[in-house]
């Protein structure tokens, strides 16, 4: 956990700098942004952690930051704060996928006990995201052939049939997806089909 | 027979004859006495017997006309022809009482020996119709008229303590048909809360040594309908050897205007407790929003710094920095306070002696260089005005309003060239010193006059419709007053007045 990075962008030096040692006090690597723009042109490859925004901020707010983050697939989760209790704005930023919402002042624990499940949100996100990368990969590793295959094995079609609508010889197909099982990991026919969803190979 | 018939008749006295005219008749002689009255006429006038024998015509002649009337009787007996007088000449004649009486009158020379007399004929039957028919048409007249404005006419003799009232006058009081009306029923007739009001009115009419006019806004309980209305009454009260005798007057019903009236007024305190709250929501937000920053800030320093109290070796330089982030925070919330108040207080009005020429030229100047360029304006400015109590700025921002909805006003039809007069003039014994704004615009239609200074109502397509409610009740809040001249043609006119400076409030000052 303490190899999360909390990413705090606030418009206000004072309440960043205050935040930031906040942070740093419970082991956290802390980074801080006084606009939308730094932050996004600094963050550059996913990392775990978060992202704690001001809703208001001149130019770019919280909630459009939000938007960018989301249109650049950024997987960090969003803690917002903000100075009125807004809620029609707290309604809206949940709705668009924020973690969590605080009205500033906010208090340490508070904070913590908001930063602390939005990191285990982070580390799910990128497992996830790793391993829908891995699968991506494996099924990149196949011909085409191997994917055609595939495709109609996962289906749930005979060996027999998969020959015939491939017009290849049976003993072809046990090849294939012999060849299949190896390059993928795959245990079994299920496992596979696992795979195939998450590398997209249905999309 | 008829030989027989002639010698009796000539045989009648003159004077048997003349007695048994019907008609009035006088015999007048060239010097204008009245040599013989009939009966009829003795009647007529309201004479005794013989009363009128002797006396000069012109005694029957009413005084302004005496002269031009002897002259007329010496062109007559000059040449005397039979003829009628007074057919529409609305002649009178006087009776005894020194009224004065309509008549018709003929006159017939009669000659006898050397002597000259004229027989004055009074004929009253057509001119009573005439008279009575005439009286008619005025009274449909004024029927009309009363009932198309609405109005009540009543008339109280307070002598005998009976009034006359027509139906209008019963319905709005709600008296009873049938019964005799007096004083008394009106002063019943009025909602308790306002009889203070009806008899102090009625004290100062009936002081002889007032003009005896009087007007007065009361209400009526309006017993039938359980309901309250508002009465306006004008009139005037007369008086013979310093004792009020009658009072007459006319009633309208004003309870519509006094209703729209209220809920013009209470549309108007809606509106301020409206803008009074969002102004309080507004102050507020900006409150919040100026200390609730250096307040996050605070609260995040204050427990770094407690958090590393705790800690077993203190990190002195964030503890450092964290107590040094909350002085300054502080600081900072304080300071953000004390502008923010700075910037209300500005709201008040500060009143001070202002120099109205100045501000005039200020505002045409603003005018002109802010995008209502190219129009002339025709200044008259006072010399030597004295200094008048108003706040500076918000009476360059009056005028300037002003001055744009008359350039605006002229530009919008099309006039080749607008042209502004502004004049400043002295009213000495108001102690007020006057603004007069006119332009050669449309002017105001009538619908336009009447409801200029409500909020909201423009005619500007793009207009907002508060700077001429907003510019009034600046120049009221200086003691001063803004109209437009409803009478003023040609373009309008817009009047404001300020108070000049007196000695006393300079002291204040």
């Amino acid at each position: 956990m303490t190899n999360a990075t909390i990413f705090i962008v606030d418009d206000d030096p004072a309440v960043l700098d205050a935040l930031s040692m906040m942070v740093e006090q419970e082991g956290f690597s802390v980074k801080t942004f006084v606009c939308a723009e730094a932050f996004l042109s600094a963050y550059q490859q996913e990392v775990l952690g978060c992202a704690v925004l001001d809703v208001r901020m001149p130019q770019i707010n919280g909630l459009t930051l939000q938007k960018m983050m989301a249109d650049r697939g950024i997987l960090l989760p969003i803690i917002f704060l903000t100075g009125h209790g807004d809620i029609p704005m707290s309604v809206d930023a949940i709705k668009a996928g924020a973690y969590d919402f605080l009205t500033k002042p906010v208090t340490r624990d508070k904070l913590l006990a908001s930063i602390r499940p939005a990191i285990i949100e982070s580390d799910k996100k990128l497992s996830q995201y790793a391993s829908i990368q891995e699968a991506k990969d494996l099924i990149e590793s196949l011909t085409d052939r191997e994917k055609e295959v595939m495709q109609l094995a996962v289906n749930g079609f005979p060996n027999k049939e998969i020959a015939r609508r491939l017009n290849i010889s049976h003993r072809t197909v046990e090849i294939h997806k012999s060849k299949i099982m190896h390059k993928t990991g795959a245990i079994n026919l299920l496992d596979l089909a696992s795979i195939a969803r998450e590398g997209g190979a249905f999309d | 027979m008829i030989e027989d018939l002639t010698k009796q008749l000539n045989n009648l006295s003159f004077s048997t004859l003349f007695n048994s005219i019907v008609d009035a008749t006088l015999l007048v002689d060239e010097g204008g006495q009245i040599v013989l009255a009939n009966e009829s006429a003795e009647q007529l006038l309201g004479f005794g017997a013989d009363e009128l024998k002797g006396l000069d015509v012109e005694a029957l002649i009413p005084k302004m006309y005496r002269g031009h009337h002897a002259y007329l009787r010496h062109d007559f007996f000059n040449n005397p022809v039979k003829r009628s007088m007074g057919q529409g000449r609305n002649l009178v004649v006087l009776t005894k009482d020194g009224s004065e009486l309509p008549v018709d009158i003929s006159l017939s020379p009669i000659n006898s020996n050397e002597e000259k007399f004229v027989l004055v004929t009074f004929h009253t039957i057509n001119r009573l119709l005439e008279v009575e028919s005439s009286l008619k048409s005025s009274e449909e007249r004024l029927r009309l008229a009363k009932a198309s404005a609405g109005l009540g006419v009543f008339d109280i003799d307070l002598v005998l303590d009976s009034a006359q009232c027509d139906t209008l006058v019963y319905k709005l009081f709600g008296f009873q048909r049938n019964i005799r009306i007096g004083y008394q029923h009106f002063v019943d007739a009025i909602d308790v809360v306002d009889q203070a009001k009806w008899q102090a009115m009625f004290e100062k009419a009936t002081t002889s040594s007032n003009d005896g006019n009087y007007q007065i806004e009361f209400r009526i309980n309006d017993k039938q309908n359980q309901a309250k209305h508002w009465l306006y009454i004008a009139g005037r009260v007369f008086f013979k050897k310093d004792q009020a005798v009658r009072m007459l007057g006319v009633v309208q019903d004003t309870t519509k205007q006094k209703q729209l009236q209220q809920k013009l007024n209470e549309q108007r305190i809606e509106l301020e407790t409206l803008f009074k709250t969002q102004i309080a929501i507004q102050t507020a937000s900006a409150i919040a929003h100026e200390i609730n920053q250096p307040l996050a800030a605070i609260s995040a320093y204050s427990e770094v710094a407690l958090f590393a109290l705790k800690s077993e070796a203190p990190d002195i330089d964030r503890l450092n920095r964290s107590l040094l982030g909350c002085v300054s925070q502080a600081n900072r919330a304080g300071k953000s306070l004390h502008e923010l108040m700075e910037f209300l207080q500005k709201g008040k009005v500060e009143l001070e002696p202002t120099d109205l020429n100045e501000v005039v030229l200020e505002a045409l100047d603003i005018t002109q260089h802010n995008g209502y360029g190219g129009f002339k304006s025709l200044l008259d400015l006072e010399p030597d005005l004295p200094k008048v109590l108003a706040n500076h700025t918000q009476l360059q921002k009056v005028l300037v309003n002003l001055l744009r909805n008359g350039v605006e006003a002229s530009q919008n039809i099309g006039v080749p060239i607008a042209e502004i007069q502004v004049l400043v003039r002295t009213h000495a014994e108001l102690k007020m010193a006057e603004v007069i704004i006119q332009d050669n615009g449309p002017g105001l239609t009538d619908e336009v006059k009447e409801r200029i200074f409500e909020p909201f109502f423009t005619t500007k397509e793009h207009g907002v419709g508060m700077g001429l409610a907003i510019s009034r009740s600046l120049i009221e809040a200086c003691g001063g007053q803004l109209w437009f001249d409803i009478n003023h043609r040609d373009g309008a006119a817009v009047h404001l007045t300020l108070p000049f400076v007196i000695n006393e409030t300079m002291s204040n000052l």
